[in-house]
């Protein structure tokens, strides 16, 4: 009962300590569940001890009244039978219990346990009985009380073992079972119970009638004792172990049978256990079964080293390819590798050199030094056989590998490469010819394949974590350039701007930024970088700097080129350029003077003409004619402009932009939206071109970065 | 993009059909690397088929302008596109290179 105890109480500890409330209704199933099997137990513990003690009691009434032949016969056979058999069936359901809780595939816990709480016992009774011959011997008296004491004793240990044995033998019987086992064990525990029922009935169960039967029975028996699944799992020294505890279980089952058998027909004693056909039955099941286990083990001992090494070879198999996820590093994968094949091959020399670039290195060696290595390396390399699939049996018949005295007779080499890389070669080295079989050489190629295949997925987890490391630093250089262009622009009441910009890549190649010149001018600018990604955003970023360096001094647009176009000649690369337009607004004087580097024609709405149209004007690229010729490459021009006039300024990647039939966006529809929405304040005309822009593209169709920038000068003027 | 070359003497005529964006910009690099071309006077570039071309493409012609300046090879185009024309213009490159309408017009340029 404390048992039970003890093996609950972990576990409902460790429920509470989980939310409680949830597992308060399987709690109490737990807790009625244990109270009910705790009943049940101590039940037939009581049970057990009740009907033993009344039995003894009645025997030893039956015998005394037996040695006084006047005496009234109290007691009565059919009442020694009933006790006999509640007894029987409470040590036996006690057991039937108690066997549930074994678990596990420790088999030689199993029978430790059976050999260390039960077959102890037959040990036991003899002592007592030689205990009793002694004392009886010794005062030279007969006691056929104390005789029918010990006999009630030994009857009590026997079944207390058989009961203990049959369970158990149950358990590991039952191991990898079927369904047609499940019920074969069944219908025997049902037979074998029933035969309980002659006992009660007072049948003689060797009468002739039973005995085709009991034959029957016999078979049933041997069948079942077939099942010895258990015994393969184990290892050699458990099986060594085993057959020890085995043999002292086998030694208990002749005790016993001896004792009884010893016994059988006594004229000393009034009861004869030997009689009831079911204690016979069951000794002969558990004795069955306990031969066959021993005599398999025995015969199985022999073999056993071949299944520890298929289940070690397994295991490492396991090793390799989970190491990914016990997140191991490779030198830690060739660890394993090592060790693995050295086990499966049984090699006595070996050593792995290791590929990294163009060197090799020996990283791992096992009984042999760098001198012997040095000396097969050079021979193998006379034959021009390294780093491929090779084996050779018997170093002895080839002259070279004689000549270098070696103490092995055959090697292997196994090369650790994949199609594009070579990772490493494995040399395996044997003391006896012969040494690599077929069998042999396929796990170890095994072994190699599963390698190549992990350290190729270490190396893919590698590089991707790399690209993750890439993409989170492009994410910082888009928050980069995100912040060198303005967010916001000056609000001023006599004009507005709105803005747009997208890059296709996480970083792009336009730009657009301004500078206030004076306390009424703006400098605005607008770029767009040759190319796209990362270089076209660095240049994008020098030119930003090159914009806000120059314009301090405050110069004309077309000398603020000419000295963008010096300074970009000098750290642009040869086939990049740059194409940039600059204004200068000047409210005081309601005009603005610009100047175009091979950049997007501005477009342009007059509020006086009610016309829109390009600004034609000349202008070369920067960065395109690296010398002073450029300085006649530009011109420069001046605007007045009238209230209600818009300004559009915009890169290329909004007039390229290309629908599904591959037409492009065009200057023309640009400029058709211009004369549609001129009369809109700058936000709203330039949602209604980009809205226009994104019905013509379609969506995620973004090739070039775009670039849009509405202003729209207003009528009202600041105070000066 | 594909890029052929027909050879009449001192003459190498390059006919360019497709787009040039920024990988096919790099076949057209290699071509106008190669030392052979070096060896002729006049490169003529049939843009006929030329339906679009980048800033990448654009940058290799402008890396090369100098090159050929400095060794005194002409270097025409003619055949070309409105629009393809258009990029050209809006750099301002028209001034910068040769742009002719037709191969009669290139020839008589090329031999002046």
């Amino acid at each position: 009962m404390f048992n039970e105890r003890k093996f609950f109480l972990p576990f409902i500890k460790q429920n509470t300590t989980n939310s409680q409330k949830q597992l308060l209704p399987k709690l109490s199933t737990v807790f009625r569940f244990m109270l009910y099997k705790t009943n049940v137990k101590s039940l037939l513990v009581t049970a057990a001890i009740v009907s033993w003690v009344l039995l003894l009691g009645n025997v030893l009434l039956m015998a005394e009244s037996a040695r006084q032949p006047g005496a009234i016969k109290l007691a009565l056979p059919y009442i020694n039978n009933l006790l006999i058999i509640v007894f029987i069936l409470s040590v036996f359901f006690f057991q039937r219990f108690s066997a549930n809780n074994l678990k596990g595939i420790d088999f030689s816990s199993y029978l430790w346990n059976l050999f260390s709480k039960a077959a102890i016992a037959a040990y036991l009774s003899i002592a007592l009985y030689f205990a009793y011959k002694l004392s009886t011997g010794y005062a030279r008296l007969q006691s056929p009380l104390l005789l029918h004491i010990v006999y009630q004793v030994n009857f009590g240990l026997l079944v207390y073992f058989l009961a203990k044995a049959f369970y158990i033998w149950r358990q590991l019987l039952l191991y990898h079972k079927n369904k047609f086992l499940q019920v074969a064990w069944e219908w025997f525990e049902l037979l074998l119970f029933s035969t309980l029922i002659l006992t009660l009935l007072n049948f003689n169960y060797t009468n002739y009638i039973f005995l085709p039967l009991f034959g029957l029975f016999g078979c049933y028996i041997l069948f079942l004792c077939t099942n010895l699944k258990w015994v393969a799992y184990l290892s050699f020294n458990k099986k060594s172990r085993s057959l020890v505890l085995l043999g002292a279980i086998l030694v208990s089952c002749y005790i016993f049978t001896k004792f009884f058998q010893e016994f059988a027909d006594s004229e000393q004693l009034v009861i004869d256990y030997s009689d009831v056909g079911f204690l016979a039955l069951a000794m002969l099941f558990v004795g069955t079964y306990t031969l066959a286990a021993f005599l398999v083990s025995l015969f199985s001992l022999p073999t056993s080293s071949v299944f520890e090494q298929k289940s070690e070879d397994l295991l490492n198999f396991q090793r390799l390819s989970q190491s990914i996820q016990q997140g191991q590093n490779e030198s830690q994968v060739y660890n394993t590798l090592f060790e693995s094949t050295i086990k499966a091959s049984d090699a006595t020399a070996a050593w792995f050199e290791m590929v990294r670039g163009n060197n090799t290195h020996v990283s791992h060696l096992l009984n042999i030094n760098n001198d012997q290595i040095e000396r097969i390396r050079h021979l193998l390399m006379a034959y021009n056989i390294q780093n491929i699939d090779y084996i050779n049996n018997n170093l002895d018949r080839n002259t070279g590998f004689r000549d270098l005295s070696l103490p092995w007779k055959s090697l292997i080499i196994l090369p650790i490469k994949s199609k594009k890389h070579v990772f490493g070669t494995l040399y395996l080295l044997r003391d006896i010819e012969q040494g690599f079989d077929r069998e042999t050489v396929n796990v170890l190629r095994t072994f190699t394949s599963q390698t190549i295949l992990t350290i190729e997925n270490l190396r893919l987890v590698a590089e991707s974590l790399q690209n993750e490391r890439y993409k989170e630093e492009l994410k910082i250089a888009t928050q980069v350039q995100e912040s060198l262009i303005p967010k916001t622009f000056p609000t001023d009441s006599w004009f507005e701007i709105a803005t747009h910009a997208v890059a296709a890549k996480e970083v792009g190649g336009d730009f657009y930024d301004f500078l206030q010149l004076s306390e009424s001018r703006i400098a605005i600018i607008i770029g767009d970088v040759s190319g796209k990604g990362i270089s076209a955003a660095f240049h994008m970023a020098q030119m930003k700097g090159i914009f806000h360096g120059l314009m301090q001094q405050d110069m004309p647009p077309s000398e603020f080129m000419k000295q963008a176009n010096s300074a970009l000649s000098r750290c642009l690369e040869k086939t990049s350029f740059i194409t940039s337009s600059l204004y200068i607004i000047d409210y005081r004087m309601q005009g603005f003077m610009f100047a175009r580097a091979g950049h997007c024609h501005t477009l342009y709405y007059n509020a006086m003409m009610e016309d829109v149209f390009y600004f034609q004007t000349d202008g070369l690229g920067l960065g395109i004619v690296r010398d002073k010729s450029y300085n006649n490459h530009v011109r420069e021009m001046y605007y007045d402009y009238n209230p209600g006039d818009v300004m559009v300024i915009y890169t290329d990647g909004i007039v390229e932009a290309r629908n599904a039939a591959n037409d492009e966006y065009g200057e023309d529809r640009l400029k058709y939206m211009l004369t549609q929405t001129y009369h809109l304040e700058a936000e709203d005309i330039k949602c209604a071109i980009i809205n226009d822009l994104e019905d013509f593209t379609g969506p995620d169709n973004l090739y070039d970065d775009q670039t849009l920038l509405v202003i729209k000068f207003k009528p009202v003027q600041p105070k000066a | 993009m594909k890029i052929t070359q027909d050879i009449k003497d001192s003459t190498v005529i390059m006919t360019l059909d497709g787009e040039l964006d920024a990988s096919s910009s790099v076949i057209l690099d290699e071509e106008l690397s190669d030392p052979e071309i070096m060896k002729y006077s006049k490169i003529l570039v049939d843009c006929r088929n030329l339906n679009y071309i980048s800033s990448a493409g654009l940058g290799v012609f402008i890396s090369h302008l100098q090159r050929f300046e400095d060794a005194q090879i002409k270097l025409i185009f003619f055949n070309m596109q409105d629009k393809v024309r258009n990029v050209f213009e809006i750099l301002g490159l028209d001034l910068l290179m040769t742009i002719v309408t037709n191969y009669e017009e290139a020839i008589t340029i090329a031999d002046e």
